[in-house]
């Protein structure tokens, strides 16, 4: 397709672009003037924006509940790859490979009958139900929003440049989001030959919760066998540390000392030149430090927000950029027609693959009951809906639990950290290990076959 | 269980009331084709391939035994007290059909697919994160023992409710394996599988582990003759992971 300027330049941010997306009447001249990547709906077709954890689960299971569905998938990747279990590939955990985190976003559209498009969205007209994107529109009748996370470093450093941004998010990369990043993370962890690693956890809601602590003990673990001298620093934004108790118990048996983790950071500035971070530290009440410490590699992870796809969809969102959710459901609270799932769910849940695959099979349900005149109505408490580990060692893992509940307002998770049955009174064993490894072929498979 | 209650393993609210004793012999189609489907008949034995004695299976003993394809992993189990009878299980798609009961003198010998149906853990031979916890048992996946778990994402079914999902993100049961029981020799059979089949999706998920325990995909597949041998879980695999 052609595009003249005006639309190059709504592509080039994403806040452009949901800024621009303002006036319907702008919309559908839009719409009119684009190519239609399908011909319109018969009157049954979800389009699911975004292929990863929650909507491809969610693709294979509404098409397996009801064949006479049609789903398309707008996947702006042209690989898949898993941010879940990424960490054991940075720690070079036997077995794991890029070749195990990765796969082509085909099979399962082959296996169940779906369609994948590769593109980007740009706008979504719920009035008219039709979905932008840079190549061309679509028509739907359902829409499920299942778009990730977005970093928000302008939110966090008001007063960093786009350009300042960009070098920090190339050379310090936060590695939330799979790709690119966590692969010049391993390239930088390969290159060092001594100093500390250091990772910022952010404050608020933040996708995969232990995922910055797991990080610490895969890194530490690599330094250690790779004789890399130096440890692994966590400036953490506030005191909580997912699974804490099980953490610590690892930093301080399996890493002993190689893991340090400072409570309360707020980080000021990153000098990417000289090799540095600068962080205010609360001490006590009211009493601050100002640290500058020096890092070989800086993993920076920056507040979470979600993707800023569900602001184009005009919903009611609350403070996160999470969608109101009706009731315990996975349907929007603002229009009948909309669904959420994944990290973008308005509901007090762990942002966890998991949890994005669990959504994906409850909306899917949801969606097929909708599209057939029914209702379907979840049953709570849903026990261990979400299970997700993490690997503290060459073979050793932690896991926690979360049941799920409605409290009326919405869907809860609660979490628990158990202590395994061969872990002699540890947190961790070998077991959890072998489950997290299986685990993660289990979810695996379930997305692409 | 004897042939006039094997043939009440129709679906309920379904086309399909078994009439004729014949047409066991082929797919018996649910409205979707899926929900039963015989087998060829085969005779559980020992390692030693005499005939097992259903009053012999030891009580809540994990035992296995691969139907109907040559790589696809059951557990056999005899509860030690009548299973339920006629209970009504729902698919994920919520179609329902109906397990009859258990088998043997007291209907306490029951057979279900090893093989999850929430993201198909199973045991293969080198260990097994799918195992059968006692009624003394505890475990994490739900409140109480007497069930067969997935140790990875913590789903509970109950062998004694015909495989029903109990606890977990599972959204259905196991596949049931149904049986019939000789009562004159004690001799059980395996005839055919009822509930929700995820086979293919099996098969193609587990490429390099069939390779391993069977020799290959393809060989997995086959279909089990005449009889099929039944060991102990802790026989079967290497390493039982349970929590």
């Amino acid at each position: 397709m052609s595009m003249n300027r005006r639309d190059l330049f709504k592509l080039a941010t994403i806040t452009a672009a949901t800024t621009l997306a303002g006036t319907t009447a702008q919309a559908s001249q839009k719409e009119e003037n684009s190519p239609k990547l399908k011909a319109k709906s018969n009157g049954k077709r979800v389009v699911i924006i975004g292929g990863g954890f929650g909507g491809l689960a969610a693709a294979k299971y509404i098409r397996k509940d009801d064949s006479s569905i049609e789903v398309v998938v707008l996947e702006k990747n042209g690989i898949f790859m898993a941010c879940p279990y990424s960490n054991t590939y940075l720690g070079e955990i036997e077995g794991v490979s890029l070749k195990r985190l990765t796969h082509d976003l085909y099979s399962g559209a082959k296996n169940h009958g779906y369609e994948i498009i590769q593109t980007t969205v740009t706008d979504i007209d719920r009035k008219s139900k039709v979905v932008s994107t840079t190549t061309g529109t679509v028509d739907y009748d359902i829409l499920v929003l299942s778009p990730g996370i977005a970093y928000d470093y302008k939110g966090q450093f008001p007063k960093w440049s786009d350009e300042k941004i960009r070098d920090v998010s190339q050379n310090a990369p936060a590695a939330m989001i799979a790709g690119s990043e966590h692969l010049a993370l391993k390239r930088m962890l390969e290159d060092m030959d001594g100093g500390n690693v250091i990772i910022t956890k952010p404050d608020g809601k933040y996708r995969c919760p232990p995922a910055p602590f797991e990080r610490a003990s895969m890194i530490a673990h690599f330094m250690e066998k790779e004789e890399i001298p130096g440890k692994v620093i966590i400036l953490n934004a506030n005191e909580s540390i997912a699974k804490g108790a099980a953490f610590k118990e690892s930093w301080k048996e399996i890493n002993k000392g190689k893991v340090e983790h400072r409570n309360n950071c707020d980080i000021q500035d990153v000098d990417m030149s000289k090799g540095t971070i600068t962080y205010k530290q609360e001490v006590s009440e009211d009493k601050y430090k100002t640290v500058t410490e020096k890092f070989a590699v800086l993993n920076l992870i920056p507040k979470n927000v979600a993707s800023p796809v569900t602001k184009m969809s005009g919903l009611k969102l609350n403070a996160w950029g999470g969608v109101h959710m009706n009731g315990a459901s996975f349907q929007s609270k603002t229009d009948k027609n909309v669904y959420a799932i994944g990290d973008v769910v308005g509901h007090a849940l762990p942002p966890s693959g998991q949890t994005a695959n669990w959504t994906a099979t409850m909306a899917a349900r949801e969606i097929v009951a909708q599209l057939n005149g029914k209702k379907w109505k979840m049953s709570f408490p849903y026990r261990s809906a979400n299970v997700c580990y993490s690997v503290v060692g060459a073979d050793e893992a932690i896991m926690v639990t979360h049941d799920m509940s409605f409290n009326g307002k919405v869907i809860k998770g609660k979490g628990s950290v158990p202590k395994p049955k061969d872990g002699n009174g540890k947190f961790r064993s070998k077991g959890v290990a072998k489950l997290a490894d299986a685990w993660f072929d289990g979810i695996m498979n379930d997305m692409f076959i | 269980m004897d042939r006039r209650d094997f043939i009440k393993l129709g679906v309920i609210g379904g086309a399909v009331v078994v009439s004729n004793p014949a047409a066991l012999n082929n797919t018996l189609h649910a409205h979707d084709g899926r929900l039963f489907q015989s087998y060829n008949r085969v005779k559980l034995v020992d390692e030693n391939s005499n005939a097992i004695k259903a009053s012999k299976l030891a009580k809540e003993e994990a035992y296995i035994f691969n139907y109907p394809h040559v790589g696809t992993p059951n557990f056999l189990i005899n509860l030690g007290k009548p299973a339920k009878r006629k209970v009504i299980l729902k698919t994920q798609t919520g179609k329902e059909y109906l397990w009859s009961e258990g088998v043997g003198t007291f209907g306490a010998i029951v057979a279900y697919s090893g093989i999850c149906s929430h993201q198909l853990m199973h045991p293969n031979k080198e260990m097994s994160v799918v195992s059968y916890v006692k009624n003394a048992e505890k475990t994490m996946a739900c409140d109480r023992g007497g069930m067969i778990i997935c140790a990875a994402h913590l789903s509970a079914f109950d062998p004694e409710e015909g495989g029903k999902n109990y606890a977990g993100p599972a959204n259905e049961g196991l596949a049931s394996i149904v049986l019939e029981h000789d009562e004159k020799t004690d001799e059980l059979y395996a005839v055919g599988v009822l509930g929700p089949q995820r086979y293919q999706e099996y098969f193609a998920s587990f490429k390099k582990q069939l390779k391993k325990d069977f020799g290959g995909k393809r060989k997995a597949k086959k279909l089990v003759k005449i009889s099929a041998p039944v060991t102990t879980l802790s026989k079967y695999t290497k390493e039982v992971l349970k929590t």
